[in-house]
Order: C-alpha cells, then sequence, then structure tokens
C-alpha cells in the first residue's frame, strides 16, 4: 500500500501509471550492476521513480576522471567507494528506499548469490567479462536483465527475458575489446536512462520493451537505428544442449 | 551486382553511413568484407586483426538476417542485398 506521502510525491506519474504501476515500483528490488557512466543516471531516475529496492554493486572507487559521466559521484567523493557515493546521494534524493551498495567485482564465483532474487537487473557494467558473468547468473534465476553498453558517440541497449529472447552471448559470442574507452558523458547519459526507462515499462507493464531488439544510438547524427535479433540455438549461455556450459567463459 | 552497406559506430565513420558496392556475381560475404577493408587502413584495422582474421566481435547482418561466425564464409551475396555492419561498444 501506498502512503499518503507517496501518493503526493509520485502524483504526476501516478496519473499515467497508476496507483497500481506505482504499488509495483514500490514492491520491486532492482539489482544495478555497476555505478558508471551508465549506473548514475540508470539509478537516479529509478531512485525518483520510486522504485523500493535498489542493490548497487561495483568494485571501483571515485576517480578524477568519472567525473565526466558519473553524475552521482561529485569532487567530495574522490577516493570513495563509488557504491557508498552513489547510496547516500540516492538516500537523500529519496528517502523512502531501501538502498544496498555492495563493493564487488562481478564473477563466475559471486554473480548468482549478488543478484538474489532481483525482479530485474540493470546491466550498467563497463567489461564484457563481468557482463557475461551476469548474464549467466540471470539467465539461471530467470532474472531479466536491461544490457546497456557505450563508447565515444555511440551506445546500444536490449532487454534480455531468459529462455524468450536472446541472451547477452547469443548477441555478442565473442567480447569487444578495449578496456579504457573514450566517452561523452552524455552518450553514458542517454543510454543509462533508455535503461532506466526500460526497466520502469518493465516493472508497471506498460509499452512494449527492446526484447529480440537491439536498440544502436548514433550520437553524431542523433539517430536510432534496431537491429532484429534471435536466439542462437547452440549459444554458450543459453542454448538447448550447452546450458551452463559457458560458465568458464564469466571469469576475468 | 550492386549491394548495399549499412555501417554502424565506429566503422560508419570511417565508411560512412550507406555504403554502395559493385562486386562481381556470386561474390560471397568475405569478398565485400575484403572490399571494404582495402579502402583505407583504418578501415581494414577495424575489419580485421594483424593476421588478416575477420574480428571476432563484429556483428554481420545479411538483410536484416544475423549472420554467425561460422557461417560467414558460406554466405553468397545476391544483387540488391543488404549487409549491415556493427562492432560492438563494450564501456559502461
Ligand atoms: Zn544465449
Amino acid at each position: 500500500m501506498l502512503t499518503e506521502r507517496e501518493i503526493h510525491r509520485y502524483s504526476r506519474q501516478i496519473a499515467f501509471i497508476g496507483e497500481e504501476g506505482q504499488e509495483r515500483l514500490k514492491a520491486a528490488h532492482v539489482v544495478l550492476a555497476g555505478a558508471g557512466g551508465l549506473g548514475c543516471p540508470a539509478a537516479t531516475y529509478l531512485a525518483v521513480a520510486g522504485v523500493g529496492r535498489l542493490t548497487i554493486i561495483d568494485s571501483d572507487k571515485v576517480e578524477m576522471t568519472n567525473l565526466n559521466r558519473q553524475i552521482l559521484h561529485w569532487e567530495q567523493d574522490i577516493g570513495r567507494n563509488k557504491t557508498v557515493s552513489a547510496r547516500e546521494k540516492l538516500g537523500a534524493m529519496n528517502p523512502d528506499l531501501f538502498i544496498e551498495d555492495v563493493c564487488e567485482v562481478i564473477t563466475g564465483q559471486n554473480a548468482s548469490a549478488l543478484i538474489g532474487r532481483a525482479a530485474l537487473i540493470i546491466d550498467a557494467l563497463d567489461n564484457f567479462p563481468a557482463r557475461y558473468a551476469l548474464n549467466l547468473a540471470a539467465l539461471e534465476h530467470g532474472i531479466p536483465c536491461i544490457h546497456g553498453a557505450v563508447s565515444g558517440y555511440d551506445g546500444h541497449i536490449t532487454t534480455v527475458i531468459p529462455g524468450e529472447t536472446a541472451c547477452l552471448q547469443c548477441i555478442f559470442p565473442d567480447p569487444p575489446g578495449g578496456s579504457e574507452f573514450p566517452i561523452i558523458g552524455t552518450t553514458a547519459g542517454i543510454i543509462g536512462l533508455m535503461q532506466a526507462h526500460e526497466a520502469i515499462k518493465f516493472l508497471t507493464g506498460g509499452g512494449t520493451l527492446l526484447k529480440n531488439r537491439l536498440l544502436i544510438w548514433d550520437g553524431r547524427d542523433s539517430s536510432v537505428t534496431f537491429l532484429d535479433l534471435e536466439r542462437d540455438p547452440v549459444c554458450r549461455a543459453c542454448g538447448e544442449c550447452t546450458q551452463g556450459a559457458g560458465s568458464e567463459r564469466g571469469e576475468p | 551486382m550492386k549491394i548495399t552497406v549499412r555501417a554502424f559506430a565506429r566503422f560508419r565513420e570511417v565508411v560512412g553511413d550507406v555504403t554502395a558496392l559493385d562486386l562481381p556475381e556470386g561474390s560471397g560475404l568475405p569478398a565485400l568484407l575484403a572490399a571494404l577493408a582495402s579502402r583505407s587502413d583504418e578501415s581494414r584495422d577495424l575489419l580485421v586483426d594483424e593476421q588478416g582474421t575477420i574480428r571476432e566481435h563484429i556483428i554481420f547482418m545479411v538483410n536484416r538476417k544475423r549472420v554467425s561466425r561460422s557461417a560467414l564464409d558460406s554466405i553468397i551475396l545476391a544483387e540488391g542485398d543488404e549487409v549491415a555492419i556493427y562492432p560492438p561498444v563494450a564501456g559502461g
């Protein structure tokens, strides 16, 4: 049940998604994997939308070079854990939420335990080994995962529903290389916000999800293209006869 | 025969948005990629590694259908086909 305060706070969106939609957001547990360029905008909008429980996973500390895009982290946070910095800001924005911070690297060993029984996962990570580990754990638990990635002016996003859509490994069987990528803050902001947007639709049952569709954002001319996707029957992560066989690929 | 190439992300920067290529009848996807790679050092660098193998992470679609790595060499193109090339991004 929503409190009077909540009905007032969210009145502008309740007018759109109804009290039932707001209650769904309140009841939801969303895991945010990554509190960086994608995770900051995604977490911000999920928090102010009233998603009741957020788990933020990131092992990094805030660095000066993060500040062009990681908007939850400020000058005063340099050297602090990103998860703590993010939890404090989000808690101040919306004190009604339950926010957990987990300062760990996501690996094949811990991914399953970290995501637990969440309703939804936001893949806002910055590298494919961790993304693959998260994908496998999400498949194992049957938890939908909204994947986003960015570099420079480019970004993409898709929603993975276990057993229904192509999984991350179906779409990207081989990891794109590169560790330090150039990035314009707004590219991460746009894709991170699209991830939050997709999450809100998923949780409230509104709109149409990016299922089996890869949305490709090109910031050069602000154009959007869709690639149609399908499951790979011999996918190392979700293929019928290879279930679980891809776990070794989750190692960093 | 005319083949349309739709390039995305970094690859679009290098070869342009939509490129029309004229290839001999019966050419396969590898011939198209070789033609694209020969356009510039940057183009070659994005498509193939030091050994000359097509980079594994690149996504190829022919007429909006995904081409798997194992099928890449056996795809024969036809007049009017559209090939989309997306080198995915990974950062966050
Ligand atoms: Zn798969």
